[in-house]
């Protein structure tokens, strides 16, 4: 559905407002408006970027948006080393190294499951899964740490790594489903009388022709993993195994003062995701949109 | 189809479905079943008995428990707060952002980028931004010689709340605006063209035509907004952490509070289960109409 509405959008674009408008003084304001608009919702990371490179003394001297006076590179060095980002930023890279292609490809089995093959009560099997895609796990987090603390895996790479993979399988099917949905039964009959089992099916023809929705999924799953912090908070207790994103709130709580260090390490979080998006950035919309609007 | 034995069709589906079907019920469906029979427990989550409560653990949220009223009222407001303004600005800005103008995609994207950012991250930036004294707010208000204007945006329990759902507003702008930049692709441009040769202006294209086709796309973002600001956990905690005086607490981080620092996983599943039942009691109508429109198309 996305790959088809991408290019149609840009023609549709052109017709509606051709040539001869392009002087038009509503779209000229329209424009100021945006950009306008645009340049206050990027104001904060200025302040952040500017701030993390600023010494205490010049944050509490300098106004908000004044460019450092010398850049001190130091605030980034030493949050980095305070903050114990080698350990959080380990962390975080290990665990969502693990957790994003596996969950992804126990969600593709699934999905393909439930599309291509009769399974008994298989409806139902979806509809359950569905319904997790609308339940936010941050309202029960004590019995989650309840259930990874019984399998004795509290502070452990897998106690996170499971409940992460249980909460990421919902969405994932629920999107991969669609896609194998609407795949041409040719595709697979042909191959299916030449003897191949539904194992090798998925794995020859629909897990390559789903290349571009995995990818858009990956991002999207890549930067929620990255991100989360609910569950790592009753997980993962100990300093040792803290991601990214509870080194910040530990940070945040002993160095609030230090004003360019905890922007320094603001900016060393926030990273890893953006520059993602960045360069993923056609994806990632796609991805959600597939998602969420079925045009 | 038929001509596999069923044995082995039946083994291939196991594996196939095995391993998501497992590690979700036992990591995701198993705690929300849990919750509800925690609730009727008294339980401090080390003890080996979880003895049976009855239903004083929802008399004590009830009755006893002054937070929880609070923390339920800061949820309305914060669930009718995240249902009008962000999904509206998302619309306005998705509705110009439709227009071909220069730069769009950029714009777009710029718009768009709070919302990959770690909401733990994005309370921090805005804790610091609040900041009584070099934060951004208070710098620009003494800049513009607006120094009555001062607040302690995030020390004053009046209007912390309102300041937490800024930090959060700025974030899930972009969110609602993908959607209906989607949703405005599916607007048939057939239709608008035929208004305008009508002599339809800008104005009636956009209330007559685009409007009523965005009604799916309405609903969805509208559920999902809700959704999501039941899920406003890490940003409420990391910005006040429920305070000052319990004035920005919630329920999600007061079931937390009560089961994972004051040890009653019992209260605490009964403030869960109380969120749950609103969930669901959204979530299925929701689930119901999306399947009917599914098979109807």
């Amino acid at each position: 559905m996305s790959t088809t509405t991408a290019p149609a959008s840009a023609t549709v674009a052109d017709a509606g407002y051709g040539s001869a408008r392009r002087r038009d003084p509503v779209l000229i304001g329209l424009w100021i408006s945006l950009v306008l608009v645009a340049v206050v919702w990027i104001a904060p990371f200025v302040f952040i970027v500017f701030t993390s490179l600023k010494t205490t003394g010049d944050v509490m001297t300098t106004g908000a948006f004044t460019p450092p006076a010398t850049v001190h590179y130091q605030n980034y060095e030493n949050a980095w080393a305070r903050g114990d980002f080698s350990t959080t930023f380990t962390n975080s890279v290990i665990i969502t190294f693990i957790k994003v292609p596996l969950g992804l490809f126990i969600s593709a089995m699934a999905a393909y499951a439930l599309a291509r093959m009769r399974i008994i009560w298989g409806k139902l099997i979806l509809l359950i899964i569905l319904f997790g895609t609308m339940i936010p796990f941050q309202v029960m987090l004590a019995p989650i740490f309840t259930v990874v603390n019984s399998f004795g895996l509290i502070d452990t790479y897998p106690g996170i790594i499971l409940p992460y993979l249980a909460f990421g399988v919902p969405y994932q099917v629920f999107i991969l489903h669609g896609f194998f949905s609407v795949i041409p039964r040719e595709l697979s009959e042909a191959a299916r009388i030449d003897g191949a089992s539904d194992i090798t099916i998925f794995r020859r023809i629909f897990l390559p022709a789903s290349i571009p929705v995995l990818a858009a999924l990956l991002i999207l799953d890549f930067v929620n993993t990255w991100n989360e912090f609910a569950m790592a908070l009753v997980i993962l207790q100990d300093a040792g195994m803290w991601t990214l994103p509870l080194g910040l709130m530990s940070f945040q709580g002993q160095f609030s003062n230090d004003y360019g260090q905890l922007n320094a390490a603001i900016v060393m979080t926030v990273l890893p995701a953006t520059i993602v998006y960045l360069i993923f950035q056609r994806y990632f919309v796609s991805g959600l949109m597939s998602g969420a609007v079925k045009g | 189809m038929q001509v596999k034995p069923l044995q082995d069709s039946r083994f291939q589906a196991f594996v196939l479905l095995g391993p998501a079907l497992v590690v979700y019920l036992v990591f995701a469906v198993y705690p929300m079943v849990d919750v509800f029979v925690l609730s009727f427990q008294r339980w401090n989550g080390l003890d080996p008995e979880r003895a049976f409560a009855g239903l004083s653990n929802y008399k004590y949220i009830f009755t006893n428990d002054p937070v929880f009223w609070v923390a339920f009222r800061n949820t309305v407001i914060w669930t009718v707060l995240s249902v009008i303004f962000p999904p509206a600005a998302g619309l306005l800005l998705a509705i110009g952002l439709n227009q071909k103008i220069f730069g769009r995609g950029t714009l777009r994207a710029l718009y768009y980028l709070p919302v990959i950012i770690a909401p733990i991250a994005v309370a921090t930036m805005w804790r610091w931004m609040y900041d009584p004294f070099f934060g951004l707010f208070n710098q620009m208000l003494a800049a513009f010689g607006l120094q009555g204007l001062i607040q302690d945006w995030l020390g004053d329990r009046n209007i912390a709340l309102y300041s937490i759902f800024v930090a959060y507003f700025w974030q899930q702008v972009g969110f609602s605006m993908v959607l209906f930049l989607a949703g405005l692709q599916g607007v048939s441009q057939t239709l608008v063209e035929a208004a305008r040769i009508d002599g339809a202006g800008r104005f009636q294209v956009f209330r007559y035509v685009t409007l009523p086709a965005l009604r799916v796309t309405t609903t969805i973002v509208l559920v999902l907004s809700l959704i999501n600001s039941l899920k406003a956990f890490d940003i409420v905690y990391g910005m006040t952490g429920g305070g000052p005086a319990q004035s920005t607490q919630m329920l999600a981080l007061w079931a937390f509070t009560q089961s994972m620092q004051i040890f009653d996983f019992g209260r605490g599943g009964a403030i869960s289960v109380v969120l749950l039942v609103i969930t669901i009691a959204i979530v299925v109508p929701y689930l119901r109409w999306m399947q009917r429109r599914d098979t109807g198309e």
